[in-house]
């Protein structure tokens, strides 16, 4: 695992080089996969869709319209005119494919991790299984299928439960990790469980890799469970170094996202099994607002004990980690602070918040000074 | 071509007595026990009552009526008496034998045999009965809403898709069957779709759902087409491409279950 520490200008030039021989070893994979597709074309049934995995054997990764489509035209219309014009509208323009939302570039770096793992696995049911999980009303299903159908996406399981909560189907499917862009769902689901995370689109577009899927985790209140947070909230920085010093080599308790940490982690390691670990198509980065040189050893001690690891981790000492995202260019980003989130989405990275803990409880910070806040878990 | 038939007048819908009441349990009192289409009926009712609020007038309402099959005269009377105790709206009550079965309903222009026997479903289907299962609800929380699913496997079935379903090893008789009952069910899909339209999306008493257990999504959506031609509005849909069913539908809990006698759906229902 690479570790990043972030103090100046210096550590930044750092990460360019390390980020040019990952450049360097990503350029193999490419050649590679299509040596790949030109095996599987000559195979018996080159026409013949692959099945869906049982979800029990399957990564589930629920996510809902809204987070996969672009809807913000027709949200607009139902928060402003009601539930009758927004579906009129819907169907009237079933045969227009909704444009991509912010987890629609996530989903097909799911998708390529798929193909590839199909190509070495053919018959493993370890996969990654994509669910439109959706409580829009059946009367959208039609404009969803066509768009599903249009970006050419590998889709065939989905709910649309009619304005139900989609938290019981969520458990039925053995979710491991549910993307909506309607946080109270969210909220929902984190308090049955259930790892979710509201999605928010990025201000601006950035350009992610098509063969790598990459996913970038916060620690405390993600990773972690949000005990060292609240012992800063309630006895601020140096009690926390302390704290933190002191219970060095005690792990963590773990949060909402640990499990999908650990899910990435299996597939990683279906791919080093068959000798592509630099190449490998699943990065995992810890972003972090801990320091290295003092709270960042327990949160790697914690992972180690565990048996996981991310193949970066990024202690940034306070410092914005939005910046630091859009030189990594990951998929998506989990963080249980909307500081963060929005911090990252700013600079073009697809935030998602994960309403998890004891940042929760405080209410959302106006146009305040960033960099203060910026300095909590120093 | 579409007749231009007046479509108003009642949804007639088929119950065996068995369902309704439970003749197992041995009771004292004067009324059989409950049964396990009694959510059922209630659910209908409740439909009745909120057409008839918004239409004092309305004709197209559910009615139901009560097949029993051989059984005593102290049966008979205890069945009569039941009904009446428990205020079930009954229209009619018919003693007759298995094989009176089919001319019963068709005179009585019944739209939809329920069942929670699933063989007799099939015997049904077989017969060209318009036929579905009773769904037996664990939960026997009265709700107010009726919910009835449609198989999309069966509904999405065109010319198109056949290949598909070859792939999965159903016989030219399955095949037939699968045809046969989507032609079969379009009357009593027509109405419930009218009774459908008197309410809007949300706050409905009626839930119209489609369940495409492993077609695909083109199945799924070939499904809710076929639907809408004949004026059915689907509320939810689900999808599954193989998964297991049956932790949908024991969220879903329907009443009905349409799956015009398609094999896959065997493991699905629980009869417990």
């Amino acid at each position: 695992m690479r570790v990043c520490v972030c103090r100046s200008y210096r550590a930044e030039l750092l990460y360019d080089h390390q980020l040019f021989m990952m450049n360097m070893n990503t350029a193999l994979p490419k050649e590679m996969h299509t040596f790949w597709e030109k095996e599987t074309c000559n195979q018996s049934s080159p026409s013949k869709k692959p099945k869906p995995p049982k979800p029990q054997n399957a990564i589930t990764i629920a996510v809902s319209s809204r987070a996969l489509f672009n809807m913000d035209l027709e949200q607009d219309i139902y928060e402003q005119q009601g539930m009758e014009d927004y579906l009129n509208y819907q169907i009237q323009h079933e045969m227009e494919p909704f444009a991509p939302g912010p987890a629609f570039p996530f989903i097909k770096a799911v998708e390529a991790v798929n193909t590839r793992l199909r190509e070495l696995y053919p018959d493993s049911e370890e996969l990654f299984d994509v669910v439109l999980m959706t409580s829009n009303h059946a009367h959208v299903g039609l404009r969803l299928i066509n768009s599903i159908n249009h970006h050419q996406l590998f889709l065939e399981r989905f709910c649309m439960t009619g304005g139900n909560s989609p938290i019981g189907y969520l458990k039925a499917y053995h979710t491991n990790l549910y993307l909506s862009a309607d946080s109270l769902k969210v909220r929902e689901a984190i308090e049955a469980g259930i790892a979710a995370a509201t999605v928010f689109s990025p201000g601006k577009i950035t350009e992610v890799p098509e063969t790598q899927l990459r996913v970038a985790f916060d620690g405390d209140a993600v990773l972690f469970s949000d005990e060292s947070e609240r012992i800063y909230k309630a006895h601020g920085l140096d009690k926390f170094f302390e704290h933190e010093k002191a219970h060095e080599n005690k792990p963590l308790d773990h949060g909402p996202l640990k499990g999908f940490l650990e899910a990435l982690g299996k597939l990683q390691q279906k791919f080093y099994a068959k000798g592509q670990r630099l190449d490998c198509p699943i990065r995992t980065y810890l972003v972090t607002a801990r320091s290295a040189a003092s709270s960042g050893t327990r949160a790697l001690k914690t992972l180690r004990s565990w048996g996981l690891e991310t193949d970066e981790a990024l202690f940034l000492a306070g410092a914005p980690k939005g910046p630091m995202l859009e030189k990594i260019r990951p998929h998506i980003f989990f963080d249980d602070q909307m500081f963060h989130v929005e911090g990252a989405a700013e600079l073009g990275t697809v935030a998602a918040h994960v309403p998890y803990g004891i940042a929760q409880k405080i209410p959302p910070k106006k146009d305040g000074k960033k960099d203060t806040s910026a300095r909590q878990l120093e | 071509m579409e007749n231009k038939k007046n479509h108003a007048g009642p949804l007639m819908i088929a119950l065996q007595h068995d369902d309704l009441f439970d003749l197992n349990s041995v009771s004292t009192n004067t009324e059989l026990p409950k049964g396990r289409a009694f959510t059922f009926i209630k659910a209908v009712q409740t439909v009745n009552e909120r057409l008839v609020e918004q239409n004092k007038n309305e004709s197209l309402l559910f009615e139901v009526i009560l097949i029993t099959k051989e059984c005593s005269e102290d049966v008979k009377m205890k069945i009569v008496e039941s009904v009446k105790h428990y205020d079930l709206e009954i229209g009619k009550f018919y003693f007759c034998k298995k094989e009176e079965l089919k001319n019963t309903l068709q005179s009585n222009k019944v739209k939809l045999f329920l069942s929670t026997d699933r063989d007799d479903v099939h015997e049904a289907l077989h017969s060209g009965i318009s036929a579905a299962l009773l769904y037996d609800q664990a939960d026997h929380r009265v709700l107010k809403q009726l919910k009835v699913i449609f198989s999309g496997d069966v509904l999405g079935f065109s010319e198109d898709s056949l290949e598909s379903y070859l792939e999965f090893e159903l016989s030219e008789k399955q095949i037939e069957t699968v045809k046969a009952a989507k032609i079969c069910v379009k009357e009593f899909a027509v109405l419930i779709g009218q009774m459908r339209r008197r309410f809007g999306p949300e706050n409905s008493p009626i839930c119209i759902c489609v369940l495409t257990t492993w077609g695909s999504r083109n199945v799924c959506a070939s499904a809710l087409k076929t639907l809408r031609e004949w004026g059915l509005d689907v509320d939810e849909a689900f999808c599954l491409a193989g998964a297991p069913a049956h932790p949908i539908l024991s969220i879903v809990n329907p009443h009905i279950l349409w799956d015009g006698g398609f094999h896959n759906m065997r493991d699905l229902a629980t009869l417990s």
